[in-house]
């Protein structure tokens, strides 16, 4: 029975994908929905830049969950939202295992061979590290 | 004007591409822009000659050098004044710390391991000293510290590590005569006068499509710049003590600090970061490797030698303590400001100047390329021992985290 589902969302295409997976299963499964952001910052982060990524990822966010609230009103499915900053791996792992998840619905970029060294490829980590199911959706 | 123009486009150019590698591989623009300009400069000095760049045109170097002043002055501009004023004791202990031991033990280092003249040495000394605040403060967002009594005394701490910088990078090799006095007295007097007289200018005039606030800002960057340099000071000095001080006034306007951002981001900082990595010698870099390295270990251990204990003994835990210290330990900003101010005053040579540039990138990349590489989730490593007496109330879940 799947009764918590943690969506991993970047407002990428993939992530609306899994995003509608994850609405899909909700409303089966009656289950609730969360909604975690990660703003990854430029690396290493300077004084101009960070405040720049903060701002626009704040407004960025705040307008991407209104529109996927206003998508699953009709339904009834709600869901909480949460925006963190840091490793966006971590932050999935950590926040599935501390608020008991069933399920973790992500998406996938598709990186190159350099980019996943450099960057790591995120659902290849949640997926080796996550406590429970966890579903990439391309 | 047709060699302006397409030397102008040749640099946005430039810029253009270091901001898509930056996205690409999700680097800060900065770091891109020294890299892009460091090669940049060996392809177009090979192929079209050493001075086809322009690096060193009175309008590039104009430009750049106001970018290093803006960006200054948005750096200083950053500091939460009520926190400051509260924490001050603290934060002057551990920032003074962090200054102190790696200025130091860096100038050291270079005097008597790497033998380079007195001058040279104290300049790396300095130019190795900094702190990135926004390192730390992405540090503290991410372990969610930064809403912490004790997060924000580390903030506070790294904005007087900076202080001692810019003032070591102003003071040092400014002979002090009559004009050191009059700038001295002068800044202090204007210093006093701005953070009242700003808010009051701005309520009256401010808020209208001509941007009299950029101008406003820019007027005094610029005059206390050229107070600076008459001293034979340096300009970022003014800038980012006005920084500090407009801090409560100017640092909590939003909107203006955007219209700064957005100036500074897509016109000044290209050319200041391009132009400092262009002045990167890549032959002078493979001649001696060590000596960058060298360097590099200098500043890691002073850094770690200071800012650790004094962390552990303000309460902090063993973890967090670490991590912090290595992230205080990197300064890409003010760190290319100080080697291009010496490189600029004849202090260093263009083989000094790359290996701090190097050093500064390699404190830089070095801790996340490692961090990325052997990820493992933080709360799947072994459990710490509590935090000690002394820690934060009420902030155990986020320092555990």
């Amino acid at each position: 029975m799947i009764k918590k589902i943690l969506v991993a969302f970047d407002g990428s295409d993939a992530s609306r994908h899994a995003f509608d997976l994850a609405n899909e299963l909700a409303y089966h499964f009656k289950a609730k929905l969360l909604l975690l952001a990660v703003v990854r910052l430029p690396e290493p982060a300077t004084s101009l830049e960070l405040g720049a990524v903060l701002d626009d990822a704040r407004e960025h966010y705040t307008a991407a969950f209104q529109e996927l609230r206003d998508r699953t009103n009709p339904r009834g499915i709600d869901f909480t939202t949460s925006v963190e900053v840091g490793h966006p791996a971590e932050h999935i792992v950590a926040m599935a295992e501390r608020e008991g998840c069933d399920l973790v619905v992500m998406g996938r970029r598709g990186r190159t061979a350099v980019g996943r060294f450099v960057l790591g490829s995120t659902s290849e980590r949640v997926l080796r590290y996550a406590h429970c199911a966890v579903t990439i959706v391309k | 004007m047709t060699s302006v123009w397409a030397l102008a486009a040749l640099w946005l150019g430039l810029a253009l591409v270091a901001t898509l590698l930056a996205i690409w591989l999700r680097i800060s623009t900065a770091l891109s822009e020294i890299v892009v300009g460091t090669v940049a400069q060996l392809v177009i000095g090979a192929f079209l000659g050493i001075e086809a760049l322009g690096a060193k045109a009175p309008w590039v170097t104009f430009l750049s050098g106001t970018g290093a002043i803006v960006l200054t002055f948005l750096a200083g501009a950053e500091l939460d004044p009520i926190v400051f004023r509260a924490k001050w004791r603290e934060a002057s202990g551990l920032g003074l710390v962090a200054f102190f031991a790696p200025f130091l033990g860096c100038t050291a280092l270079a005097y008597y391991v790497l033998h380079w003249n007195v001058r040279a040495s104290w300049l790396v000394g300095i130019a190795l000293s900094t702190t990135s605040v926004a390192v730390v403060y992405a540090v503290m967002l991410e372990f969610g510290l930064n809403r912490t009594e004790f997060g924000k005394t580390i903030l506070a701490a790294c904005f007087i590590n900076d202080l001692g910088t810019v003032l070591a990078l102003g003071f040092i090799f400014a002979p002090f005569s009559v004009r050191t006095l009059v700038f001295a007295v002068t800044s202090v007097v204007l210093f006093t006068l701005l953070p009242w007289l700003t808010p009051r200018f701005f309520k009256k005039y401010g808020g209208r499509v001509s941007e009299l606030e950029a101008k406003y800002l820019l007027f005094l960057l610029f005059g206390f710049g050229a107070l600076a340099a008459w001293a034979d000071s340096e300009a970022v000095l003014p800038a980012y003590l006005i920084g500090m001080v407009l801090a409560s006034t100017v640092g909590k306007d939003h909107v203006l600090i955007r219209r700064l951002r957005t100036m500074t981001f897509g016109l000044l900082t290209p050319f200041y970061f391009i132009r400092a990595g262009s002045f990167v010698s890549i032959p002078s870099l493979i001649a001696a490797p060590l000596v960058g390295l060298a360097l590099l270990a200098g500043k890691m251990v002073t850094k770690i030698a200071a800012v650790l204990p004094t962390a552990r003994a303000l309460g902090y835990a063993r973890r967090e303590s670490l991590y912090t210290t290595m992230m205080m330990s990197t300064g890409l900003t003010f760190g290319t400001i100080s080697a291009l101010f010496g490189l600029s005053h004849g202090i260093i040579d263009q083989a000094q100047y790359s290996y701090i540039v190097a050093t500064v990138i390699g404190s830089a990349v070095i801790p996340t390329v490692v961090g990325n590489a052997f990820f493992l989730p933080r709360h799947l490593l072994p459990a710490q021992p509590e935090p000690e007496e002394g820690a934060p109330d009420g902030e155990p879940a986020a320092a555990a985290r």
